[in-house]
C-alpha cells in the first residue's frame, strides 16, 4: 500500500496554501465603514423581502460596510473594550438598552450635536420610550434601531390535537393548557407544554409582571410585590414538577426555544414578535404557518384592570468616542434611521422603532402581527433599567429562579434571596 | 483460562467501541446534519434515513462569504504559528539537550510554569498592549501568541527527541569543521524530523481551532474560521443549524486530513521518552 512521504505531504500543503493565496480576491472601495453589531442587524439591512437597504448609502458615499458580528454579550464586551482604547477601527457600534450607565455613556459620542447639524428624518416618529432608554445624564448616546418585544407563541396544530380551540387569555389558562399539552403527539414526538430559556431574565420578569409584580422597576424599586414574584416562581416550579417545562430546563437556551417550537416538541414559548417568520420558515419548521402568537396573558385577578407590560429590549446605534471619522459614522446612522430604511428593515424581519411603520401598508401586509405588536409595544418596558451592576443582578435573579424551579430551594427563600443579594448592587 | 482471555478481549473491545462512539458521535452528527434538510436536523424521533441535500453548503457560500476568508486567515495563522513554534522549539530543545546547569534547570521549570497559566489571564492585559503596537487584527499577533503558548511544550518534546541523538555525531561534525548551526541543520534536524512533525501536529490542531485569542485580538482582517462560526450562532435571530453544521464540516476536514496523515508522528511524540534506550 503506497503512503505519502513527508516531502509529498509538505509539498501538497504549501501548494494548497499558494493556490488559496492566488485565489484570494480583494474588494475595491474608496472607504470602508467598520460596523460592530449582532448578525441580526446585518441581515435585516441586507437580506430579505426588501433587499439590500444599505445599497443607496454605499453608492452615494462610495463606501463598503465591513461587518463584525458577535452574539449579544460578547458584542457588548467587545464594543466597550474597543471604545476604551486610544483609537478604534470601528466606526459604528450597536448597544443594548440595558447597558448604558453613566460610565458606559462616556465611551460614546453624544449625538445631540450631530442631530442638530444633520437631523434624522422625522425623529419624533421614533418611539419616545426607546429614545429615553438611550438618553443618559441628559445626552442622547444612541439612535434606536431595533426593538424585540416579547409575545406568547403557540403551536396551533398541537392545540387542535388536544382539542384546545383558543390560546390562553390569562396566565392561569396558560399553565393549565401547558400541562394538558405535555403529551406524545400523533407524530410520535414527546411534547412539553412550554419551553423557556433559563439564562434570560426576560421570562421570570414576564411571569412576575403577569401577576402585577416586577424585578426592578424604572425607579429602582427591587421586587416591589414579593407576593407576585412568589406566585410567578411558584407557577414555573409547578409547571416543571408537572413535566410542562423540559427536564433540561437548567440548560435550555434561546435557540432551543425556536428549535423545539419548530419541531413540535413544545406547545408554547415566549419569543420576540420578530421571530414569527423564522418559526414558520418552511425550510426549518415542521409546522410552517401553524405557529401563531398572542399577547402574553395577565393573571385573571388583574385582567381588565391592569395592562400586561411585556418585556421589550431595544438596540441603538452608537459612535465610539475614539472613532476616526465620526461624521462618516453619523451619515450611516442617519441613513439607516430614515423612514424608508426602517420600513424596509421591518419587512426584512426587524422590530421597527418608528410608530409610523406599523401604519405602513407594505409592512402590515407582510407582517400579520403588526397591529398586535404595535399594541403590545405601547405598554412594553425593559426587563430592568441600566445600572453598573445590572449584569450581576440579572445573574443572581437567574440563579435563584433556577434553584426555585428545580426544587432546590423553597420559592419564598429564593425570592428573599433575590432581594437580599441584589439590594446591595442597586445604585444608591 | 482461555475463557477469561476471551472475556477480557471482549471487554477491551467493548470499552474501545464505547470510547470511539462517544468521541465520534458528535462529529458524525455534525457531518450528517450538514446534509439533512433543515427541518429534519433536530426532529424527534430522529430521522436516520433522509434525502441528502447540499443546500446548506450553497447557503454557506452565498450568505457567509466571510467564512472562506476566515478559513484563509486560519490557514495563514496556523501555518505561521507552526513554522515559528517548531523552529524555536528545535533550537531551544537542542540547547537544553546538549547543555546542563542550574540556569538551564531553572528555565525548564519556568517553561512548565508558563504552561500552567490560563490564557484568559493574559488576554485582557495584552489587548491594549497589542493595540498600541498596532498588532490588533493582524495575522502576526495570533501567530506570535499561538507560537508562544506552544514553544514550552515543543521545546520539552524536542529535547527528548534530541537526547536520543548520540553526542558523538555532534563531536564528529565538529571535528569535520562544522559550526553549531551546521550541526543543528545538517545533523540533528534530519534525525529528529519525526519529533518536529509531532510538535507541528500539536500546534496545528490547537491553532486551527483556537477561539479565545482570535475573539479578543481580531476584528475583520485577521478573523479566523472559528470566530465566523461563532457569529453564526445568534441569540436574537436564531441559528441556521444546517449552515452552521456545513461550516463546521468544512472547517473540520483540513485538520482531520492532516492529523490522519501525521498520526504516526503524533503517537511518537506522545510516547517520546517513555523508554530509555
Amino acid at each position: 500500500m503506497s503512503t505519502l512521504s513527508r516531502r509529498q505531504t509538505l509539498a501538497s500543503m504549501l501548494g494548497g496554501t499558494a493556490l488559496l493565496a492566488m485565489a484570494r480576491t480583494t474588494k475595491a472601495a474608496s472607504k470602508t465603514l467598520n460596523v460592530l453589531s449582532h448578525n441580526v442587524h446585518r441581515t435585516v439591512l441586507t437580506t430579505g423581502a426588501a433587499g439590500d437597504l444599505t445599497d443607496t448609502w454605499r453608492k452615494s458615499n462610495d463606501a463598503e460596510i465591513s461587518w463584525t458580528t458577535f452574539d449579544s454579550n460578547p458584542l457588548q464586551d467587545r464594543l466597550f473594550r474597543e471604545a476604551s482604547l486610544n483609537q478604534t477601527e470601528f466606526d459604528v457600534g450597536y448597544l443594548i438598552d440595558n447597558r448604558p450607565t453613566s460610565q458606559i455613556a462616556k465611551l460614546f459620542e453624544p449625538l445631540g450635536p450631530y442631530q442638530a447639524k444633520a437631523p434624522i428624518e422625522a425623529f419624533e416618529d421614533i418611539a419616545p420610550g426607546l429614545v429615553s432608554a438611550f438618553t443618559v445624564d441628559g445626552n442622547l448616546i444612541a439612535i434606536p434601531v431595533r426593538h424585540a418585544t416579547q409575545a406568547l407563541f403557540y403551536n396551533e396544530a398541537l392545540l387542535e390535537e388536544k382539542g384546545i380551540k383558543t390560546p390562553p387569555t390569562t396566565i392561569e389558562e396558560l399553565v393549565d393548557q401547558a400541562k394538558q399539552l405535555t403529551f406524545t403527539s400523533k407524530a410520535g414526538t414527546p411534547v412539553v407544554g412550554m419551553v423557556l430559556a433559563s439564562d434570560l431574565a426576560v421570562f421570570p420578569v414576564m411571569f412576575a409582571r403577569a401577576f402585577g409584580g416586577d424585578f426592578i422597576t424604572k425607579d429602582f424599586r427591587l421586587v416591589p410585590d414579593t407576593g407576585a414574584m412568589e406566585k410567578a416562581l411558584g407557577v414555573l416550579k409547578d409547571m416543571f414538577d408537572a413535566g410542562a417545562l423540559p427536564r433540561s430546563y437548567a440548560t435550555t437556551k434561546n435557540d432551543d426555544q425556536v428549535t423545539w417550537l419548530q419541531q413540535g416538541r413544545a406547545a408554547f414559548t415566549v419569543l420576540p414578535f420578530a421571530r414569527f417568520a423564522q418559526v414558520n420558515n418552511k425550510d426549518q419548521s415542521a409546522y410552517p404557518g401553524r405557529i401563531k402568537a398572542v399577547e402574553f396573558p395577565i393573571s385573571s385577578a388583574l385582567k381588565g384592570q391592569v395592562a400586561m407590560a411585556a418585556v421589550v429590549e431595544s438596540w441603538g446605534m452608537v459612535i465610539p468616542a475614539n472613532a476616526r471619522n465620526k461624521d462618516f459614522s453619523w451619515s450611516y446612522i442617519q441613513a439607516m434611521s430614515s423612514k424608508a430604511v426602517t420600513t424596509g428593515a421591518a419587512r426584512n424581519g426587524n422590530g421597527p422603532v418608528r410608530v409610523s411603520t406599523y401604519a405602513d401598508p407594505t409592512f402590515a401586509a407582510s407582517q400579520p402581527l403588526a397591529t398586535l405588536e404595535a399594541q403590545v409595544l405601547s405598554r412594553a418596558r425593559p426587563a430592568f433599567p441600566a445600572f453598573p451592576e445590572g449584569v450581576r443582578a440579572q445573574a443572581i435573579l437567574l440563579e435563584e429562579v433556577q434553584l426555585a424551579v428545580l426544587g432546590r430551594k423553597p420559592v419564598k427563600d429564593a425570592v428573599a434571596a433575590i432581594r437580599d443579594r441584589v439590594r446591595p448592587l442597586l445604585p444608591s | 483460562m482461555c475463557g477469561n482471555r476471551i472475556l477480557i478481549g471482549l471487554g477491551k473491545s467493548a470499552a474501545v467501541a464505547l470510547i470511539l462512539a462517544w468521541s465520534l458521535f458528535p462529529i458524525a452528527f455534525v457531518v450528517l446534519s450538514s446534509f439533512k434538510p433543515g427541518r429534519d436536523i433536530f426532529a424527534v424521533p430522529p430521522r436516520f434515513l433522509f434525502d441528502p441535500t447540499v443546500q446548506h453548503y450553497l447557503a454557506l457560500a452565498t450568505t457567509w462569504g466571510g467564512f472562506f476568508q476566515g478559513l484563509y486567515n486560519s490557514l495563514i495563522i496556523t501555518a505561521g504559528a507552526t513554522v515559528l513554534a517548531v523552529t524555536v522549539s528545535v533550537m531551544a530543545g537542542y540547547i537544553y539537550s546538549r547543555h546542563r546547569g542550574a540556569l538551564m534547570t531553572g528555565s525548564v521549570v519556568f517553561l512548565i510554569v508558563v504552561r500552567l497559566i490560563p490564557p484568559i489571564v493574559v488576554t485582557l492585559p495584552l489587548f491594549p498592549i497589542l493595540n498600541w503596537l498596532r498588532l490588533n487584527d493582524t495575522h502576526a499577533a495570533l501567530i506570535l501568541l499561538y507560537a508562544t503558548f506552544f514553544v514550552s511544550l515543543g521545546t520539552l518534546l524536542m529535547r527528548t527527541f534530541i537526547d536520543q541523538v548520540p553526542r558523538e555525531l555532534d563531536e564528529a561534525a565538529l571535528i569535520d569543521g562544522a559550526g553549531r548551526v551546521k550541526i543543528l541543520t545538517g545533523v540533528i534536524v534530519p534525525l529528529v524530523a519525526p519529533g518536529m512533525l509531532a510538535v507541528a501536529v500539536f500546534v496545528v490542531v490547537y491553532a486551527w481551532n483556537e477561539f479565545l485569542f482570535a475573539f479578543i485580538f481580531t476584528a475583520t482582517k485577521a478573523k479566523t474560521a472559528p470566530l465566523v462560526i461563532s457569529e453564526m450562532i445568534g441569540s436574537i435571530d436564531g441559528v441556521d443549524w444546517g449552515v452552521l453544521f456545513a461550516a463546521s464540516t468544512v472547517q473540520l476536514v483540513p485538520v482531520l486530513v492532516f492529523v490522519a496523515l501525521m498520526h504516526r508522528y503524533l503517537i511518537a511524540g506522545l510516547t517520546a521518552g517513555a523508554t530509555k534506550g
